[in-house]
């Protein structure tokens, strides 16, 4: 508790330094404007501008702070174009469609937008709590954890992934080997053999996180809008005075509590965030509490849980993130890479080494929340006007971002055939139905993974077996093929109920 | 359908990728013994097992789009690669004028304010990046030789 409180007080003393309280301040206004913007949501924001936040060549932990209240904002700020257009931002915000946009139709539009407010401020904030309390324990535990342990926690990282996230296992699975494959490009650390360079000396390095990310995020985000913006336009509902009441409040407070519990343990799962933690917490409020079946017409209940399950979640993809160096999220696999150009390791000795980094992330997402209620119960109605700003201004000024931001960091034009090429590939994956969050996460943890593997065995001299000879690591490998199998289980489980059901009819 | 033909193409690159890590790397000496070569070969056998079954079982998605969707994202593409090409030659300022007038006119925005749009994106990108947050950006060979031809005029006259 003490290590706790004391690494608090640094934390806010690193925080609180104006100039970090201003970057806390504009990441989180500039992420809620990104994030109503309808179809961009955090983690396109956070990939277009992340080479911008380096290239400003601040302190680590400034910049961090900067790109986590960006995170923090889009994830705030997904629920207006939610409830406004019925478009969710991004998947995180889909559930907060179900409730929200019926109440805005109702002409509730303020009612709605101030309690999921609330409820994201509630969710954030008890995510940050339980994060401050829990992620320095973590740490001191991960730090006992081997090689052959990193080994069995990669496995599980990338079994809960392909179980929980997108549509089809395989293509998850897929997408994860192709982010591991670009990793292996580039010289072997190891022995100092170069890999699949084939001479070209701009990628004898590797192939830069920055290119991946703006490519595959930004870019491919930019051909989905002008597909889109040819198929048609979007109205929005204007917002109007109602308020949030006590009487809302009162009725939505277990709702609230619970699906931020359940939002900050799924966001704590490696690979799964706000969009499974959302979708799960509505999903069991409305197996509690819906008995007059009004959710999915306008219940407050069915608001505030996704809005608080996917704050919380934002914040419980942090804990792993900080503590093992396995991101939670897509979002914080973005956040890694970041970190690791400013060449800190992620990880257990994190909270020890770079305390002002680690600590100092964590007193900012106080302030963070604070800040987004602060700056959203009044001045919604202006992001709300963001959303009218028509797609043909928005979907250029996303490619001259990209391109500022990737220009500024590499100086190279090659590099931006690079992110436009990418940007093509994502495009085709994402309408392949393959999720582009694996594809990140695998490049990111590429080389851990294959250093921790070949490490492993240099330990055993070859040896195979070392890699299931704790408890930790068996604990971690059974534990990942039960994420595997517990959902196929479910399906047909339920398929054999719906069949018995429809027998007995 | 179009799974199975970008399934098929990924599998030619994995096989590809594969080739090489079983036959082209190789450490000249080693002492570990995992070397370079053996984690691209576990990677490719996933992957290839990946493409396999998708090849076998692809889901049914069908490209929906009419000939003048497709003939904008082509477009878009088109541009952004003559946005790379132009960056440096012409500079931040005018290549972003051209290509925010572009698109925005591309993307059905009115005339006159798409030319608008242009040259603010242009010149407020410019004055914010580089003059308020000191990034990195080209000024553009155009303005490189205007400020050559001044100096030289200037040595000359001192001369």
């Amino acid at each position: 508790m003490d290590a706790v409180l004391s690494g608090l007080a640094t934390g806010f003393s690193v925080a609180l330094d104006p100039f970090n309280l201003m970057l806390v301040l504009v990441g989180c206004f500039v992420g809620t404007l990104i994030g109503a913007l309808p179809g961009l949501g955090p983690i396109n924001g956070v990939a277009i501008l992340l080479p911008i936040a380096y290239g400003l060549g601040f302190q680590p932990e400034a910049a961090l702070i900067l790109l986590a209240g960006i995170y923090y904002g889009a994830e705030y700020g997904g629920r207006i174009s939610s409830i406004l257009l019925n478009v969710p931002g991004d998947a995180g915000a889909v559930m907060t469609t179900l409730d929200g946009n019926p109440l805005a139709r109702a002409g509730q539009a303020g009612r709605a937008l101030s309690l999921s407010a609330v409820a994201s401020f509630v969710g954030g904030t008890f995510a940050v709590i339980l994060m401050s309390l829990f992620a320095p324990a973590l740490a001191g535990f991960a730090v006992t954890f081997g090689p052959a342990d990193y080994v069995a926690l990669m496995v599980f990282a990338f079994a809960s992934l392909a179980s929980l996230v997108g549509k089809s296992t395989v293509k998850t699975l897929l997408g994860a080997t192709i982010g591991l494959m670009l990793a292996t490009i580039g010289i072997d650390a190891n022995t100092g053999v170069p890999r699949y360079t084939f001479g070209i000396p701009d990628i004898l390095a590797g192939i830069d996180f920055l290119i991946v990310v703006v490519g595959l995020f930004g870019m491919a985000e930019l051909l989905t809008l002008v597909e889109q913006q040819a198929r048609g336009t979007l109205k929005s509902l204007p917002v109007d005075r109602s308020f949030v009441t006590m009487a809302d409040l009162a009725k939505s407070k277990w709702t609230i509590a619970r699906s931020s519990v359940i939002g900050f343990f799924i966001g704590i799962l490696p690979g799964t965030g706000a969009s499974v933690a959302s979708a799960v917490a509505y999903g069991t409020e409305k197996r509690i509490s819906d008995t007059e079946g009004t959710f999915g017409k306008g219940d407050v209940r069915g608001l505030a849980a996704p809005e608080a399950a996917n704050n919380a979640a934002a914040g419980g993809s942090m804990v792993p993130m900080l503590t093992l160096g396995i991101p939670g999220s897509g979002t914080t696999a973005i956040l890694l890479g970041a970190l690791l150009m400013f060449n800190i390791q992620p990880g257990p000795t994190m909270f020890t080494q770079r305390p002002e980094v680690a600590w100092g992330l964590v007193a900012s997402m106080y302030i963070g929340n604070v800040a987004l209620l602060v700056i959203n119960l009044p001045l919604v109605g202006l992001f709300a006007r963001m959303l009218t700003i028509p797609q043909h201004y928005l979907t250029p000024l996303i490619a001259v971002l990209a391109f500022i931001g990737i220009y500024t960091i590499v100086g190279n034009p090659h590099d931006l055939f690079m992110i436009t090429m990418l940007g093509v590939f994502g495009w085709f994956l994402r309408k392949l139905d393959f999720s582009l969050a694996p594809i990140i996460l695998g490049f990111v943890l590429g080389g851990l993974f294959e250093d921790n593997l070949r490490r492993a065995l240099s330990i055993s001299g070859g040896d195979w077996s070392i890699l299931v000879s704790n408890w930790k690591s068996i604990l971690l490998y059974v534990l990942a093929l039960f994420v595997v199998v517990l959902p196929i289980w479910l399906a047909r489980r339920a398929r054999g109920n719906a069949m018995q059901d429809a027998e007995s009819h | 359908m179009a799974d199975r033909i970008f399934a098929a193409v990924l599998l030619a690159v994995t096989i590809g990728y594969a080739v090489i890590a079983f036959t082209v790397i190789r450490a000249p000496f080693q002492y570990d013994p995992l070397g370079p070569e053996s984690w691209p070969r576990i990677l490719s056998i996933v992957a290839i097992l990946c493409l396999l079954y998708i090849l076998w079982k692809p889901d049914a998605i069908g490209f929906d789009m009419t000939r003048q969707v497709w003939f904008r994202l082509g477009a878009a593409v088109v541009l952004l690669l003559a946005y790379s090409d132009l960056y440096e030659p012409l500079g931040f300022i005018l290549s972003t004028i051209l290509f925010g007038t572009i698109m925005a006119l591309m993307l059905g925005a009115p005339r006159l304010r798409a030319v608008g749009f242009g040259i603010a994106a242009g010149v407020f990108g410019w004055l914010l990046c580089v003059t308020l947050m000191d990034l990195n950006l080209p000024e553009g060979a155009l303005y490189e030789a205007v400020v050559d031809s001044f100096q030289q005029t200037e040595e000359e006259g001192a001369s």
